[in-house]
């Protein structure tokens, strides 16, 4: 038999369960769901302490104690945060603090350096590319006549500051939908059509929305998934058509967004209510306040009334994405696949299969972005009711390199850059869609890598140019 | 149920008219993609560049009060904007895909900018007074033939130059030295590079064509067959496009038949909407087209064969 | 006879120096070509001969030296300057079109007509008198796809003289040819130097250079290693100068007793290629634990359709395969590998490894839903890392660790990942498919000696090879494919490559 140093997965998902429960008493309000947080840590350290016992190959005790406190850290930090209690900001920062030390402990100081080095590197391109799109937006400015630095100051104070909140708002949908392509992406795919999917998770959770009636957290665990399920069912489509005659994603998901988007006012329209009392023909009316998913205000009184724990959730998400791809035989088949279809397959690996798996859960994801804009935020169906998240969604994955993680980061940017952008209309009169081509050239800058393979060599041999013709100068003087 | 009066007012001469206008976006913007294709490089931007024409078209006609300076100017910002494709994908070795999304965001970005600058708002622009809808002509003697005469030959311009765009690539992709280059460099670059033909070039060219193309398409859009521009109004149509050109096995020919095709999907839902010959919700009938463009690629893209280098990039070792 | 004095010299190059980012590919080579004579450029594979005639022919440029033709000084920034100045090359891997006919690829680049447009009549009359003139027949309306590898390469000999090519480049003109087409084509090699075209020869067979060339220069890991005079140098001191120590030409072979059940059956198995054709025909076969069957014929003849049929990446249409007795022939890929049958398939980097991947990860792959690679749904990284250094350390594959990219190591390492994978799994029957393809000696060397220690180890094994050399080097028997079918079963020890040769043409059928 296997060695077992670590939780077996029945405690690991027991544990899972007591900090969901406990988290969702505390969101709603019931303090005391702290207690089943700390319970639930105390029960890792007791599993870790004696799987370490029994095991053979005895880990140090520290490297889980350590991991258990970083995980506590950190999340207590990000609520508190989002709460608009800025000092949990600390809490993070130690999280961090925490995570270094033990890498350090585990792998040695070296390891721990090349990993510094390694990430710093890494954000070397993404900070240049996204500095050169703002100094290219500068020179737009200019030359259309606005003001660059007071609408930049108005852009960042909007975004960051003034407005943070809607930063993370746009954020959250964003995320899903990042996920969603960055995830397709690993398997080769291109879910291009992931708006549609939007459409379909948004109309399902406001169906489920207006007429399931349970008991708040099951009303809203149940939507999730039938509606995450709905949106996944959409692309079985785009997966039958690419396995069965190899038809191209990128057309069959985009012939599907438009449908699904032409479905949506037939949908408000029908289930919209009665259309005589009704208000406005393009809205529907409010879903039940059994399925809203709950807010910060709920427990952290200081923070913005809108912003709901969507956020949370998708960072959840975004982690467990990262744990499917990276360290589970799923993900990994998915990654085989998407990189070379063909060995994949002489490995036994199913390359139907998986095509159905990536896009399905593509399909969830996307639709999940959609459920918990309606669930969180919007509480109804409106035509036009995304903003585009399934197109911004390629920008924040490509962006992000399809990197789960990667994937949080760059919503946040984008969702900051959004909300500055409305804020930025409101104070100067630089149209809010000079934000649109800071975007795209920031993409376009950070995803064509080889530019700056490209600009080096050039200006290498620019100087060598020069060099040589001062030489050859020289040499005739 | 359909009965026989309401068949007969479908189902008629203008429906084939109609059908040939509303394939006309299409078919340019497929046969620009086809050639893009065949010279090795997936092209799904051209959405973005058919939206970029369509807006240039526009403005330069408001501007000079000349729809024809407005499709040159389209066909011109067409171009200009595919030239960043061809920089990404040929020069900086970027995957096609990639390229092609990133600039399908772009343009929304650029053409909402531009509208801002252009009329102070976003959204949809001043009408133009005159369109090219107005230089409407019939074709003498052909225009008489009946059926086909008044549905071919009795045409707006950009309908005409989709049907010598047809001819003429057709006749370039198989009897001209730059179209058997074209060929070659989309089946086997190397082949090419080889006896000293420059590849990057060829793609350049084939990517550009795309572009001057796609303008033209989009220029249809907003100068033609309307007199606005709105944003996004291309709709998807540069994925139909793309549908086009694979269901037309990657040929000229094929892209336009494939498009005649969808532009008959959507004349004979836009009839049946306003025959109101069905009581279901409009929107049904506007999703006609794009089923009809998913059911097509469902059935014939096994039988057509893409590019062997199609979408591959293509370095030779030179510098580094 | 002293000929450098009287022949005029053609070509030079002077000091020729080829630095990539990693490698130094050309360091001071200086070889000079006369006028009609055949050249042979000898050395590994990675010795630095494709680098050298890519730099000659303008694909490449030199990071220093100097090239002259006819005594003077030339720079070709592309191929187009070298083809202009009458230098033609075929490449190994054929440059021609597909989907397009001969008389397009012929002219490709150099199309007749006035102005853009292609004067396909005068096209094809001008192929029809270039294929005359030098006896080289081929249907110029044939389109490339329809042609055998051997007409396809006289396609490629035509573009060159389209051009008046006066020197003419062949990279390892041979390697897919039969020995009878061998013989052709060194036929129309001797016309074309009596017809006052030099050739040079790229090549990494010691036979082919005493055969065809007057002179040859030794190339070795980018190094010019000597000159030699065909007549007069002995084979051994040839392969010395290019492997640069004693090398043993064959893998010594022991006698090993062969099972006498077999463990792998193909019986009467036919199999439909993508285009519905039949790629194999009712093929029979039997490999018995202990012993090596190897496979020969030309690339086409449905060798790839066995190796895939068995490995149950494509249907079989009738017939059964079995294994240890069991029909397997309905069984997913996933199951055969689970039942210990084992693929080195021919092209690594395409069937074999996901290049992007780390080593261990390739290592696992496969076998990463059997317990110790993965624990529930988790892969245990930990398993996986450790297991790959150690086959790492004892199969020898330079690394700097088990979690490089597969992508960033040599041909010989990327394939000794895939035996390691594949010969730990402790297989009963091994399908080792191209093994040594574009390896050079000394990997050769290490991989049929593993190759022949899994047989000494009592595993069946079916090799399908194109090299005959490295047929008779390990088969025990040898069956020849022709046309999707086995038509002939030979003794190694009792024939000849000729004899096979003649075989895989379809002859003495």
């Amino acid at each position: 038999m296997v060695e077992k140093t670590r939780t077996t997965p029945v405690i690991a998902a027991g544990l899972a369960l007591l900090v969901f429960f406990g988290g969702w008493f505390v969101v709603t309000g019931h303090g005391w769901g702290h207690l089943l947080i700390l319970a639930a840590w105390g029960g890792y350290l007791v599993s870790a302490w004696l799987g370490i016992r029994k095991g053979s190959s005895a880990a140090p005790f520290h490297t889980p104690l350590l991991t258990s406190i970083m995980i506590l850290l950190a999340v207590y930090g990000i609520v508190l945060y989002l709460g608009s209690y800025f000092w949990g900001a600390f809490l993070i920062i130690a999280a961090l603090g925490v995570y270094a030390l033990e890498k350090g402990l585990k792998d040695g100081k070296e390891i721990l350096k090349e990993s510094l080095k390694a990430s710093l590197k890494n954000l070397m391109i993404p900070f240049f590319g996204f500095f050169s799109a703002l100094i290219i937006g500068v020179f737009i400015m200019l030359a259309t006549g606005y003001d660059p630095i007071e609408s930049y100051a108005a852009l960042f104070y909007g975004g960051l500051v003034k407005n943070w909140s809607v930063s993370i708002l746009n954020a959250t949908p964003l995320i899903f939908t990042g996920l969603s392509i960055a995830f397709a992406f690993q398997a080769g795919l291109f879910n291009i059509g992931a708006e549609g999917q939007y459409y379909v998770g948004a109309m399902a959770a406001t169906f489920f929305g207006l007429y399931l009636n349970l008991p708040p957290l099951l009303t809203i665990l149940l939507i999730i998934l039938i509606s995450g399920a709905l949106a996944a069912a959409w692309n079985f489509v785009p997966a039958l058509l690419k396995v069965k005659t190899g038809a191209h994603e990128v057309i069959t998901t985009m012939m599907l967004a438009h449908t699904a988007r032409y479905l949506s006012p037939v949908f408000i329209r029908t289930f919209g209510g009665d259309p005589a009392t009704s208000t406005h023909a393009y809205v529907t009316d409010p879903i039940l306040e059994t399925s809203f998913l709950p807010r910060f205000k709920g427990f952290l009184p200081d923070t913005n009334y809108r912003l709901h724990i969507g956020i949370l959730i998708a960072i959840g998400v975004a982690l467990f994405v990262h744990y499917l791809l990276f360290k589970t035989r799923i993900g990994f088949e998915i990654r085989a696949v998407g990189q070379n279809p063909n060995a994949a397959r002489a490995q036994g690996i199913s390359i139907g299969k998986n095509i159905f798996r990536a896009l399905l859960f593509a399909g969830f994801l996307a639709g999940l972005s959609g459920v918990v804009q309606v669930l969180g935020l919007d509480h109804k169906l409106f035509l036009n009711l995304s903003g585009g998240y399934g197109w911004n969604g390629i920008s924040v994955a490509l962006l992000a390199a399809n990197n789960p993680i990667g994937v949080i980061f760059t919503a946040l940017i984008w969702g900051i850059l959004d909300a500055g952008g409305q804020y930025m209309i409101r104070v100067t009169d630089t149209p809010n869609s000079i934000v649109e081509i800071i975007k795209g050239i920031v993409l376009f800058l950070i995803v064509a890598r080889y530019i700056y393979v490209y600009l080096g060599n050039r200006i290498k041999r620019r100087s060598l140019r020069r060099i040589e013709a001062k030489n050859a100068a020289g040499g005739r003087a | 149920m359909i009965d026989m009066i309401l068949a007969s007012q479908i189902f008629n001469v203008d429906l084939l008219a109609a059908s040939i206008r509303l394939s006309t976006p299409i078919a340019i913007a497929a046969i620009g993609a086809t050639i893009c294709e065949r010279s090795g490089v997936v092209n799904i931007a051209m959405e973005g560049i058919m939206i970029v024409g369509a807006f240039f078209a526009l403005w330069f006609s408001a501007l000079t009060g000349s729809p024809w300076i407005g499709l040159f100017a389209g066909l011109v910002f067409g171009g200009l904007y595919s030239l960043i494709h061809a920089w990404a994908t040929v020069t900086l070795h970027l995957d096609h895909t990639v390229s092609g999304a990133v600039l399908n965001i772009l343009a929304l970005g650029i053409t909402r900018y531009m509208m801002v600058l252009a009329y102070g708002h976003p959204g949809t622009s001043d009408s133009i007074p005159v369109t090219l809808a107005n230089y409407r002509f019939a074709v003498p003697l052909l225009s008489d033939i009946p059926i086909l005469g008044p549905s071919l030959f009795n045409q707006t311009p950009i309908v005409y130059i989709m049907f010598l765009l047809v001819i003429f690539f057709t006749w370039f992709m198989k009897k001209t030295k730059v179209g058997l280059h074209i060929k070659a460099s989309g089946e086997h670059p190397y082949a090419l590079e080889t006896i000293g033909v420059s590849v990057y070039k060829i793609r350049y060219l084939g990517v550009i064509i795309s572009g001057l193309l796609g303008g033209v398409a989009g220029a249809y859009l907003s100068i033609e067959n309307q007199s606005t521009f709105t944003e996004g109004m291309t709709n998807g149509r540069g994925f139909i496009a793309m549908a086009a050109m694979i269901s037309g096995g990657w040929t000229p020919i094929g892209a336009f038949l494939a498009a005649l095709f969808f532009g008959f999907a959507e004349a004979f839902q836009l009839r049946l909407q306003i025959s109101g010959a069905v009581s279901i919700p409009g929107e049904f009938f506007t999703i006609i087209p794009y089923v009809a463009t998913l059911a097509a690629v469902a059935g014939l893209v096994r039988k057509s064969k893409a590019p062997k280098a199609d979408g591959k990039d293509f370095i030779i070792e030179k510098e580094d | 006879m002293s000929p450098k004095e009287e022949r005029n010299v053609v070509l030079e190059t002077r000091h020729i120096a080829k630095q990539f980012p990693k490698v130094l590919a050309n360091d001071d080579i200086s070889i000079t070509l006369y006028e009609g004579e055949i050249l042979s450029l000898l050395g590994e594979n990675g010795a630095g001969k494709s680098t050298l005639m890519n730099v000659l022919y303008g694909l490449y440029k030199p990071t220093s030296g100097k090239i002259l033709l006819h005594g003077e000084e030339v720079e070709f920034s592309s191929p187009r300057d070298a083809i202009s100045k009458g230098l033609g090359m075929v490449h190994q891997h054929f440059m021609l079109v597909d989907t397009l006919t001969v008389t397009e690829n012929i002219i490709l680049g150099a199309e007749p007509g006035r102005g853009g447009v292609i004067d396909y009549k005068k096209a094809r009359e001008q192929v029809v008198a270039i294929a005359k003139k030098y006896g080289l027949r081929v249907d110029p309306d044939e389109t490339i796809e329809n042609l055998s590898v051997g007409l396809q390469q006289r396609v490629e000999i035509l573009k060159a003289l389209y051009r008046n090519a006066k020197i003419l480049i062949l990279d390892e003109p041979t390697a897919v040819l039969t020995p009878q087409e061998v013989d052709e084509l060194f036929e129309v090699v001797k016309t074309l130097r009596n017809s006052g075209v030099s050739v040079i020869i790229i090549t990494h067979k010691l036979e082919e250079v005493m055969e065809i060339s007057d002179r040859c220069y030794i190339l070795r890991r980018g190094r010019q290693e000597g000159e030699r005079l065909t007549r007069g140098a002995t084979k051994a001191e040839l392969a010395n100068l290019m492997v640069g120590r004693d090398v043993v030409l064959t893998v010594a072979k022991t006698p090993h007793t062969v099972a006498k059940d077999p463990i792998m059956q193909l019986e009467h198995v036919t199999v439909l290629n993508e285009k519905k054709v039949q790629a194999l025909k009712d093929c029979s076969l039997d490999i018995h634990p202990g012993e090596i069957v190897g496979i020969a014929g030309v690339d086409g003849n449905g060798q790839s359709e066995l190796a895939e049929v068995i490995m149950g990446l494509i249907p079989v249409e009738s017939g059964r395969i079995m294994h240890e007795g069991e029909d397997v022939a309905k069984l997913s890929t996933r199951q055969r590998i689970f039942k210990n049958i084992s693929y080195v398939p021919a092209d690594r980097q395409e069937f074999g490894l996901v290049l992007p991947m780390t080593i261990a990860e390739n290592i696992a792959i496969g076998y990463h839903e059997k317990m110790p690679y993965c624990r529930g749904l988790s892969l245990d990284y930990s398993y996986i890392n450790r297991h790959a250094e150690e086959l790492v350390a004892s199969f020898d594959i330079r690394t700097s660790s088990a979690l490089a990219p597969a992508g960033t190591l040599s041909g010989g390492n990327q394939q000794k990942v895939i035996l390691a994978r594949e010969f730990s799994r402790e297989p009963t029957f091994l399908l080792v498919s191209q093994p040594t393809r574009g390896l050079d000696v000394g990997a050769i060397e290490y991989i049929h000696s593993q190759i022949l220690a899994m047989r000494d180890r009592n595993v069946g094994i079916l090799l399908i090879s194109m090299e005959l050399e490295e047929i008779f080097a390990l088969a025990d028997r040898i069956m020849v494919m022709y046309e999707g079918k086995i038509v002939k079963e030979l003794d190694p020890e009792k024939t000849d490559e000729k004899e096979v040769g003649l075989y895989m043409t379809g002859g003495n059928a």
